[in-house]
């Protein structure tokens, strides 16, 4: 690690929610959606987030923007404590970390033209007069791959992956250092999918952008990110170089995971050997004692029933939370 | 003289009309499926893979649909059954699963329930009988105490064991034919591949066929026997799977298995990616419909190029094998070792 630090960092961040407050459930239950991660990201890197739904993936990725008020814990953004800032305390820092989304047609306002939707951050941050303003747009426009004679139109009127370049054109407004993207090409057609990974990776060689990079489809994460971390149940159970865990996954659920992606390669996919995880995600209201994962584990012994495993190196640049790791 | 297919299309257009003009949705497309076979359909949206299997079990309801071509299952053509007969066939003969199990389950019912209703509308079992044999299905499905859950509502269980149990529905009247429309897509991976053994062994334990519709390549290479490849409402490419991944002849085929980011090996600089959009079906300009996207393109391809090939193999292109660039899988130059 460099001597300035890391560009965000979380610290034994919690993210709790309560849930059950009905009308026939009086007793409040506690989601532990995101549960003690810590993890540090490197300014130019790329980490991918993995994990199954209801991990805490997204939850994580949100508190890391802070569009989440954390439980507990600390984020630390260009090495200031940012976890416990107000609203009004971060709008100044909003700016220099953004989010794209899924769904596009969610987070772009439908009754605006597209000029608008590209304008609106540039004059809620009061960067510049209309006409620098408005040079700044198709900028942005062209940067995304997209043509002057689109700023007239409206959302709608936009494919998929049109939507989706508006959305990260949006995100890229105000020049931020650091973009959290949560499953942004899950919703497209494969094709489309990638053309958006391709400019993903372009605008971050040219504008040195730093990525989160939230998804499920592990094959899109190992193309987009230099290291990769694994989540399960709200906690972080493995973290390092992207090929290091994809190549000898030293976390069993790490191991299941990469197993179970379809490959398209009938030879290849006849040759690796399939890991079906028996039975469902546990419920992260009662989550089992010990290691999250004991229950659905093959290598489980009765000290993984009872003892929390830590997230400790291993030597080769990677953390994984486990007693028994397979590599290292 | 072998037995008739036990299901074939030929020449299925199915066509709407709109005010804006004709949307094709499938066009002529034929295609055989016999026992016991595992055929994938793969495109993107709009491609035409759900909307032929809507035609096959008869749910295209749209006033304005023309459907023409000939649809036999066992023989029997389908196109034009009466609304009753169809209903026999729907989830007795001929079963489906979609990608929201929500849209097979009715959330006031318990599953037991659901599937007991089903098995007694297609067989004259008791209710006693039928309740045993739903508990059998969710039992052979992997749903885990099965007789437990036969006793819950869909709310109730995780979207993996509700699409378990309505594999277990579509199963519960041994069907020859299983139509799964994007069965995975809104699975976790784990999820997916339990539920792949599921249909894979489908096969061997109920004797079905399964026509597996999805945008997932990787599903496909898994599970099927045969690909067929859609653009456009058209069949592109169709080939036994070991040939369609080994050797690709269809340009749409080439770049739709290059956007797909390999699991191992060299990680790739690019993706190879298609550029520009897939087509609106309004009013399709004749000749290719993938040639506005192609690199390949020639003069050629603004006639329509017909299906050519041995049955084992065929495409709808212009390129000639030797023509095909060797590495045209993924076409794309340097490979980066780290990022």
């Amino acid at each position: 690690m460099s001597a300035i630090g890391p560009l965000l960092e979380a610290i034994e961040v919690t993210r709790h929610y309560t849930v059950g407050n009905s009308l026939f459930r009086k007793r409040n239950a506690l989601v532990r959606a995101v549960d003690g991660v810590s993890l540090a990201v490197r300014e130019g890197e790329t980490l991918g987030l993995v994990g199954e739904s209801g991990c805490g993936k997204s939850t994580l990725g949100r508190c890391l923007v802070r569009l989440y008020d954390l439980t507990s814990g600390q984020i630390r953004f260009e090495g200031r404590e940012i976890g416990s800032l107000t609203r009004r305390q971060l709008r100044p820092l909003r700016s220099r970390m953004q989010m794209v989304f899924q769904d596009p047609s969610a987070s772009l306002n439908g009754r605006r033209r597209v000029r608008d939707l590209l304008a609106e951050p540039l004059r809620v941050h009061r960067r510049g007069a209309p006409a620098a303003i408005d040079a700044r747009v198709r900028d942005l426009l062209r940067l995304v791959g997209l043509q002057p004679d689109h700023l007239e139109r409206f959302p709608h009127e936009f494919s998929g992956g049109q939507r989706q370049r508006i959305g990260i054109a949006r995100a890229l407004a105000l020049e931020p250092r650091l973009v959290v993207a949560d499953e942004p090409v899950s919703a497209l057609d494969v094709s489309i999918q990638a053309q958006i990974v391709n400019l993903l990776l372009d605008l971050q060689q040219r504008l040195g952008l730093t990525y989160v990079f939230i998804a499920h489809d592990l094959s899109v994460v190992r193309q987009i990110a230099g290291r990769t971390a694994v989540m399960y149940l709200g906690a972080l159970v493995e973290i390092g170089p992207t090929e290091t865990v994809f190549h000898a996954p030293a976390h069993p659920y790490t191991e299941a995971l990469i197993s179970a992606v379809p490959v398209p390669d009938p030879r290849v996919g006849a040759r690796r050997r399939r890991i079906v995880l028996g039975g469902d995600v546990p419920s992260p209201i009662d989550p089992p004692a010990g290691c999250r994962f004991h229950p659905r584990c093959r290598y489980a012994t009765e000290r993984c029933r009872m003892e929390v495993p830590v997230l400790r190196p291993l030597g080769d640049g990677r953390e994984v939370a486990c007693h028994y790791p397979l590599a290292g | 003289m072998t037995e008739a297919p036990l299901l074939e299309i030929r020449n299925l257009r199915v066509s709407f009309r709109t005010e804006r003009g004709m949307v094709r949705a499938v066009d002529d497309l034929s295609l055989t499926i016999g026992a016991r076979e595992i055929v994938g359909i793969v495109g993107e949206s709009g491609s035409g893979k759900t909307m032929t299997v809507l035609a096959i079990l008869g749910l295209i309801r749209d006033p304005n649909a023309v459907i023409e071509g000939s649809i036999r299952f066992r023989g029997r053509e389908l196109i034009g059954l009466p609304d009753r007969e169809m209903r026999r066939l729907r989830g007795g003969a001929i079963a489906m699963i979609f990608q929201d199990p929500m849209t097979a389950l009715t959330p006031v019912h318990t599953i037991g329930r659901q599937i007991v209703e089903q098995i007694r509308e297609h067989r004259g079992l008791t209710h006693r009988a039928a309740w045993d044999r739903a508990v059998a299905l969710l039992d052979a499905v992997g749903i885990p105490r099965p007789g437990i859950v036969a006793e819950r509502y869909p709310h109730e269980l995780s979207g993996g064991m509700r699409q378990r149990a309505v594999i277990a529905m579509a199963l519960s009247c041994d069907p020859a034919l299983l139509l799964a429309d994007e069965p995975t897509t809104a699975l976790d991976v784990t999820v997916q591949a339990q539920i792949l053994d599921l249909i894979r062994r489908l096969r061997t334990e109920f004797d079905s066929s399964v026509v597996l519709i999805t945008h997932n390549l990787g599903v496909v290479a898994e599970i099927a026997d045969a690909v067929i490849v859609m653009y456009a409402g058209r069949i592109a490419e169709r080939a036994g799977t070991e040939a369609l991944f080994a050797d690709p002849w269809h340009p749409y085929t080439w770049g739709l298995l290059g956007s797909v980011p390999p699991l191992d090996g060299p990680r790739l600089m690019r993706l190879t990616s298609i550029p520009g959009l897939p087509p609106s079906l309004l009013n399709l300009p004749p000749g290719c419909p993938f040639m506005p996207r192609c690199r390949w393109r020639r003069d050629a391809c603004l006639a329509r190029p017909p299906l050519e090939g041995p049955p084992a193999h065929q495409a709808a292109c212009v390129i000639a094998p030797e023509e095909r660039p060797a590495d045209r899988v993924q076409a794309l130059g340097p490979l980066v070792a780290a990022r």
